[in-house]
């Protein structure tokens, strides 16, 4: 008799999903977002903007973080690298724009191989700190890189165009945005499905074991650094032309501690909970800065740095409890939801 | 040879700092294997307290240390019961995590309090400067080596003849056969965080008075890293040793490099260090069975 979840050859295994309501909420998702510029007004497209280039980048920190479980603090380095690298072929070279944000993300995954070389050694929280070390040395490079980078007065990125039109931000420049992360979450799929993936998790769970089991850790853990490191670049290229002006203010360090939190809010290792806790996290920090700002706005100057600080307080908080009460994410709870309504009347 | 000597001297000095804090990381560490990112947030807190008691009850230097030393102990003890105690068999990286918004947390609610400008922390103490040798030192940072050294040596004395730290030790060696010896693992755990917060207390004070209060200071904690892993993140002495290095080696380069050199010095440095030896100078290697 049938029951619960089998699978009966190696193709159905391998499958992308076995479930129609996933396909088709996917499709509905998708054609949501695809709509969404049309309804929905100008800053709401911005912050969905925002949030659909963060997810990209928050794709490439889970396949290091989440799937192959080497912990880095550098990803605003990789960010930054990205950016810049666009902004600069952009900006200096006139490049147009496919090619600079291909270029970003290239010579973001050439830094994580760089990077990747002392991951071989190092272990857990030596390795995340040995990865901030690199965040802070790029801040640093691009502070001082004199014309290049345009220093501490920052650069600016020329408007994005696609085969010599220019693209307006919320129309045109959005649904490049959306084309990149879609094809993304497909490649991030179809590794995760792969050879490559499979040991990434053997990696994750015991490398010595994994070695033993004949993965080469220093080819994956390299593959891993490499590949997570394009998708941030990628997603600090698409950044560069969405802001159209960098500083290196805006790679700091809590970047990578925010991604990290939008990573453990939506479940550790899961393509859904990166998106899940990339929205979550994206949403909340623009709907308290909403809500601050009104009451800030009606208290006056001091009120708003206040509100402002509340803000931050929210924010941590809101990491805090759900490490505590929901350590598996946005969704773990969701499948303990729908192994309750599957499993109804019994528990498991 | 003066500058390089003023620049060595004060380097030190500033590597006391990072050295406090540097111990701070490593206490908890060794303890628990948690690394606390809230370290230098728990530091700006405890010295924003001292200003406070400064400026109400008017204490000189030494009692206002006591003091806030003993504030930070009791902080550091609400945090680990309140925030870590839970996470009690959650992975290592969402303990991390919690640490981190912890840390995010203390920085809001710093400028909260007490506002975002900057104040000195006065305590009665001569800001004349002493003349040693080509370079000049504040009082304070005489101080700091001064404590710098009773702190070692009550450490030292702490781990090698107390019950306590004994079993402090027996819990970094194997947490397992230290709990079937019978030591209360809980409480060693605690008793870590309230010694590190203590320890952050006084490099809190310290800043405080050799520059000023301000909401900014909690970038120390991430300037003392590089301390802490050069010394390996395990070995509380070692963490001192580090932090003095990395405070040379941030002035030597500041001085001789160029400007600027100060921010990412430590951070180059460790990279070369953990390339050939990638447990720090003095941490143990850990040895895995599959």
């Amino acid at each position: 008799m049938r029951s619960g979840n089998f699978k009966q050859n190696y193709r159905e295994l391998l499958a992308l999903t076995d479930s129609v309501a996933v396909v088709f909420w996917s499709c509905v998702l998708v054609a949501f977002l695809l709509a969404a510029p049309l309804v929905l007004p100008t800053y709401y497209v911005s912050v969905l903007l925002l949030l659909l280039i963060t997810a990209v980048g928050v794709l490439g920190l889970n396949l290091l973080t989440g799937t192959t479980g080497l912990i880095s603090l550098g990803h605003s380095g990789f960010l930054a690298v990205g950016a810049y690298t666009a902004g600069i072929v952009a900006g200096k070279l006139g490049w147009s724009m496919l090619p600079a944000i291909l270029v970003g993300g290239l010579s973001a995954a050439i830094a994580g191989v760089i990077v990747g070389i002392p991951s071989l050694r190092l272990k857990g929280l030596y390795l995340a700190i040995t990865t901030m070390a690199f965040a802070v040395i790029i801040n640093h490079l691009i502070l001082n890189g004199g014309t290049l980078t345009g220093g501490s007065e920052g650069l600016t990125v020329p408007q994005p165009s696609l085969f010599g039109r220019p693209l307006g931000a919320e129309r045109g420049y959005y649904y490049v945005v959306l084309a990149f992360l879609v094809v993304f979450t497909f490649i991030t799929l179809n590794i995760l499905r792969s050879r490559i993936g499979r040991a990434f998790l053997a990696i994750r769970e015991h490398d010595i074991a994994a070695k033993a089991m004949g993965v080469n850790l220093i080819r994956y853990k390299l593959l891993a650094f490499m590949i997570s490191a394009f998708y941030t670049g990628i997603a600090g290229g698409l950044l560069a032309f969405y802001t159209r002006y960098l500083n290196v203010d805006s790679f700091s360090l809590l970047i990578s501690i925010e991604a990290l939190s939008m990573l453990i809010v939506g479940g550790l290792g899961t393509v859904a909970g990166a998106l899940l806790g990339t929205a979550f996290i994206v949403l909340l920090n623009e709907g308290l800065g909403f809500v601050f700002g009104m009451i800030g706005a009606s208290l006056g100057g001091a009120g708003s740095t206040a509100a402002y600080e509340i803000k931050g307080v929210i924010y941590g908080l809101a990491i805090v409890l759900f490490l505590r009460f929901e350590p598996d994410g946005l969704v773990g709870r969701w499948r303990d939801i729908k192994h309750y309504w599957t499993n109804w009347p019994f528990r498991f | 040879m003066d500058y390089f000597l003023q620049l060595l001297i004060s380097g030190m000095a500033v590597g006391l700092i990072y050295g406090f804090i540097g111990m701070g990381f490593a206490m908890i560490y060794r303890a628990t294997g948690v690394v606390n990112f809230a370290q230098g947030e728990m530091m700006m807190l405890v010295s924003y307290i001292a200003f406070t008691l400064a400026g109400t009850l008017h204490f000189g230097f030494w009692p206002m240390l006591a003091a806030t030393v003993a504030i930070s102990v009791l902080i550091g003890l609400v945090v680990e019961v309140l925030l870590i105690r839970p996470m009690l068999g959650q992975p290592v990286f969402s303990t991390v995590m919690v640490t981190i918004g912890l840390a995010v947390i203390l920085r809001s609610v710093v400028v909260l309090i007490w506002g975002a400008d900057p104040m000195p922390l006065n305590t009665g103490l001569s800001t004349e400067v002493i003349r040693i040798g080509p370079a000049g030192l504040y009082p304070a940072q005489l101080y700091a080596l001064g404590l710098m050294a009773a702190v070692l040596v009550g450490l030292w004395a702490f781990f090698r003849y107390s019950r306590v730290g004994i079993a402090m030790r027996a819990t970094a060696n194997l947490q397992t056969a230290a709990l079937l010896m019978g030591i209360n693992v809980k409480r060693i755990f605690a008793l870590s965080w309230a010694l590190s917060a203590g320890l952050a207390a006084i490099a809190g004070v310290l800043i405080g008075v050799i520059y000023d209060v301000n909401p900014g200071m909690w970038t120390t904690g991430l300037r003392s890293f590089p301390a802490v892993i050069l010394g390996g993140l395990d070995s509380v002495f070692g963490a001192a040793l580090g932090g003095v290095l990395i405070g040379v080696v941030e002035n030597l380069s500041e001085g001789y490099i160029g400007r600027g050199m100060k921010e990412i010095a430590g951070f180059v440095l460790i990279l070369v260090v953990l390339m050939v030896r990638p447990y720090g100078l003095f941490g143990k290697p850990d040895i895995e069975r599959v």
